[in-house]
């Protein structure tokens, strides 16, 4: 009987909380369409779709100087001019006008072949191209080093049409082309499996922590923790009422991913719906947890903008954590949500079942009871004093 | 126009009187600029650790001179850390697979043979959900074989592996002179910090004031709404003028060589801060509340980071993505900064940047006083 009573009060407790959550017009919009959408069509734009395949050096303008004058940098710019990676390729005759147009946004990057260039190369000996780059643009020069690098180690001058490059080969070296095997993944599809959880961070985080603070200053804090609803189930409640929405949100971002943006995770909807409630799950535990700390709902928002910076540099979300030094990797490994993001890759990316990530789930769901049972300790305190 | 000097004076002057008060505030302020910093030294820091341990596993099918020299080099390597010798092929994807290892290296049956007539292959099976480690193990493997081929060019090991070479080298040289480094962020990072500081200051400036019922008084004041927001405008004005001095100190130690004018970093952080301001403003009249506007923002802002040029080129973002920075008056600002900051560009260069920036506050700032005024 006394389950009944504790559902019967953690559903009372979850109505509630969405009845103030429908007359809050802002918490519905950031909730239910901002982030989801907001943070998923923001990588979408950034990525392009899953299906859809761009050169990002394509529409770079680049200026091309050839001071040799010969068969081989004719060539070379044919090479350059008919591949997929250099639409925007601008023949300049003079070296020092060109340069003195990078900075100013006309041009990128100034590719010039000196003078000998084709004798080095009849003579077997190493040729020279050499790359001006604008480095003020982050990773610009990088990509079109690494770009032009494909192309002008595999030329041969002997040839008019040069081999078509794989995109395995474009990572090679020339003498030993490297085999890359392993799946390559689109950048939407890696992004995907950071957008699904930030979102549900942010989301779940701000839903507990700032709700339980938004009550404390409106004043019915107290009333609901004096009520004879046991500690459990208000918790619960809440809880059930954030699970809720945190399907919605999963929903709402995996629709638009795979319908706007052609993603393809590489599992079933339900091991993602059940890693995304976990992450959902975790990040609530730590939100009732910040929530029976007494802070305001200011406060709440810039612990979870700190929240949200901290796992960008140490959860493996930016670096992997097998690459962080130090104190870095020791905060990673103790963090749950390192584990929840490498639970998403490895099944959305990899395809790898909920069964064969235990490590990964034991440690998120062990955090999940140590957040919750800290919690539900901190209120359970806090309405002994309010009795008092 | 002096009484309105005035007023704007004595709004900029209670702004900044609450802002001291509030050390929550206070302190979020100042703790921006150094948690994003923070970060950026964690990120930075694990690309340039002197040895790194990604797992990997290494299978050696050909045996030869050729294999094990390249073998020798990547067991020394920086980037990766050889955990195990296994004999088959099926052996080495088996521990990718099972996650004991990030990479397994394969050198297949004649390999040497392949080098010395010119082009030989070596098979990297990579966990591709590790972004940056799988990367980490194909550049390692790569290294291995490039410096093995660069003793062979030099005439160390030719002899002995018997390897052909001709090839093209692309020898780079930035324009700003500086060794490549992550450090290119950093200018993003503080257009960034203009950005979070000025719509903090707006949450600070008209919603808490929303909050604790002074802002109907202010507006009922004999102040017009006018230089109420102009005053609360120069505050952010010196808030952003002292956070931007905050991080180029912060620049200065990081050994960051400032080669632009100083106070066209300024002008560009304040128009940066304004035109937020502006639109913070307009979002204000519809969002009353300050945590509800925090979080907004905050959610606004992370995917400025990808799509505003902070932390990668926006000429590097697929089209779509292209013409929302193009859109997006931040992009230019950005742009700016790093081009002052990296490459000394003057006015002349910038001055469509500022401009744009300018110009977006302009059009901007009129609809949010009207939005403003009409929720009243």
């Amino acid at each position: 009987m006394s389950v009944v009573f504790f559902l019967r009060d953690s559903i009372a407790v979850a109505e509630n909380e969405f009845r103030q959550f429908r007359r809050n017009r802002s918490a519905i919009l950031i909730s239910l369409i901002i982030l989801p959408f907001f943070f998923t069509a923001s990588l979408g734009a950034g990525q392009g779709g899953a299906g859809t395949t761009f050169s990002a050096t394509a529409d770079i303008p680049i200026m091309f100087v050839d001071n040799d004058n010969s068969l081989a940098s004719l060539r070379l710019l044919q090479t350059l001019t008919s591949s997929a990676d250099f639409h925007s390729l601008i023949q300049s005759y003079n070296e020092q006008t060109a340069v003195a147009a990078l900075g100013t946004k006309r041009t990128y990057a100034v590719i010039v072949v000196p003078k000998g260039f084709q004798n080095d190369l009849a003579i077997g000996r190493q040729a020279r191209v050499i790359l001006y780059t604008d480095d003020s643009e982050p990773g610009v020069s990088d990509q079109i080093e690494s770009t032009l690098s494909t192309y002008v180690q595999n030329f041969n001058p002997n040839l008019e049409v040069q081999t078509f490059l794989t995109a395995l080969q474009k990572q090679s070296i020339s003498q030993v082309e490297i085999v890359r095997k392993g799946a390559i993944f689109a950048g939407f599809n890696v992004g995907l499996t950071i957008v699904l959880a930030v979102v549900q961070i942010f989301a779940g985080f701000y839903e507990i922590a700032g709700g339980m603070s938004r009550e404390r200053e409106e004043g019915t804090y107290a009333r609901l923790l004096l009520t004879p609803i046991p500690i459990g189930s208000i918790v619960l409640g809440k809880t059930i009422f954030d699970l809720l929405l945190s399907v919605v949100r999963t929903f709402i971002v995996l629709g638009l991913s795979v319908y706007g943006y052609g993603a393809r995770p590489n599992t079933d909807i339900v091991t993602l719906l059940a890693l995304s409630l976990l992450v959902a799950l975790v990040t609530m535990g730590l939100g009732f947890v910040a929530s029976a700390l007494k802070m305001g709902q200011r406060a709440v928002v810039i612990v979870e903008f700190f929240l949200i910076l901290f796992l960008f540099a140490f959860s493996g979300l930016i670096i992997d954590k097998e690459l962080l030094v130090g104190v870095s990797q020791v905060i990673a490994n103790l963090l749950p949500f390192t584990y929840a993001f490498d639970a998403l890759r490895r099944t959305v990316l990899l395809g790898r079942s909920l069964l064969s990530l235990t490590g990964d789930l034991q440690y998120m769901i062990g955090s999940c009871i140590v957040f919750y049972a800290t919690a539900f300790i901190l209120l359970l305190k806090s309405r002994e004093r309010l009795i008092r | 126009m002096i009484r309105f000097i005035h007023h704007t004076s004595a709004i900029t002057v209670k702004e900044l009187k609450q802002l001291r008060r509030d050390p929550v505030s206070l302190v979020l302020t100042i703790m921006f600029p150094i948690l994003l910093i923070g970060i950026f030294i964690v990120i930075a820091s694990a690309f340039s650790a002197p040895s790194h341990n990604v797992a990997v596993v290494v299978v050696d099918l050909d045996e030869s001179p050729a294999s094990k020299a390249i073998l020798d080099k990547m067991t020394t390597s920086r980037f990766i850390h050889v955990t195990r010798f296994v004999q088959t092929e099926e052996q080495a994807y088996q521990a990718v697979n099972n996650a004991q290892a990030v990479g397994a290296v394969i050198i297949p049956r004649g390999f040497g043979d392949d080098l010395a007539s010119g082009h030989a292959f070596i098979v990297v099976q990579t966990d591709n959900s590790k972004l940056t480690s799988s990367a980490f193990v194909v550049s390692a493997v790569n290294q291995g074989a490039s410096s093995v081929l660069t003793e062979i060019r030099l005439g160390e090991t030719g002899a002995s592996l018997g390897a052909k070479l001709a090839s093209v080298e692309v020898i780079t040289r930035p324009i700003s002179g500086r060794p490549p480094s992550g450090d290119t962020i950093l200018p993003g990072f503080l257009g960034m910090i203009a950005i979070l500081g000025a719509f903090d200051d707006i949450v600070n400036a008209i919603s808490r004031e929303r909050e604790r019922g002074t802002f109907p008084r202010l507006s009922l004041s004999p102040v017009s709404l006018f230089a109420v927001y102009t005053g609360k405008m120069f505050a952010t004005v010196v808030l952003t003028v002292l956070r931007t001095a905050l991080m180029l100190v912060i620049f200065t130690l990081d050994g960051i060589v400032i080669r632009g004018n100083l106070l066209l970093i300024f002008l560009t952080t304040i128009l940066i801060a304004v035109f937020t301001l502006s639109l913070g403003l307009a979002i204000s009249a519809r969002i009353r509340g300050s945590a509800t506007l925090t979080v907004l923002e905050i959610a606004m802002t992370f995917p400025l980071f990808m799509l505003a040029g902070t932390m990668n080129s926006p000429l590097l973002l697929a089209p779509g993505g292209r013409a929302i920075a193009a859109s997006l008056p931040w992009t230019y600002g950005n742009d700016a900064l790093r081009r002052i900051i990296y490459l000394g560009t003057g006015l002349n260069i910038v001055a469509a940047d500022l401009l744009i920036l300018f110009v977006s506050s302009l059009v901007l700032m009129p609809v949010a006083l009207i939005l403003s005024k009409r929720t009243m």
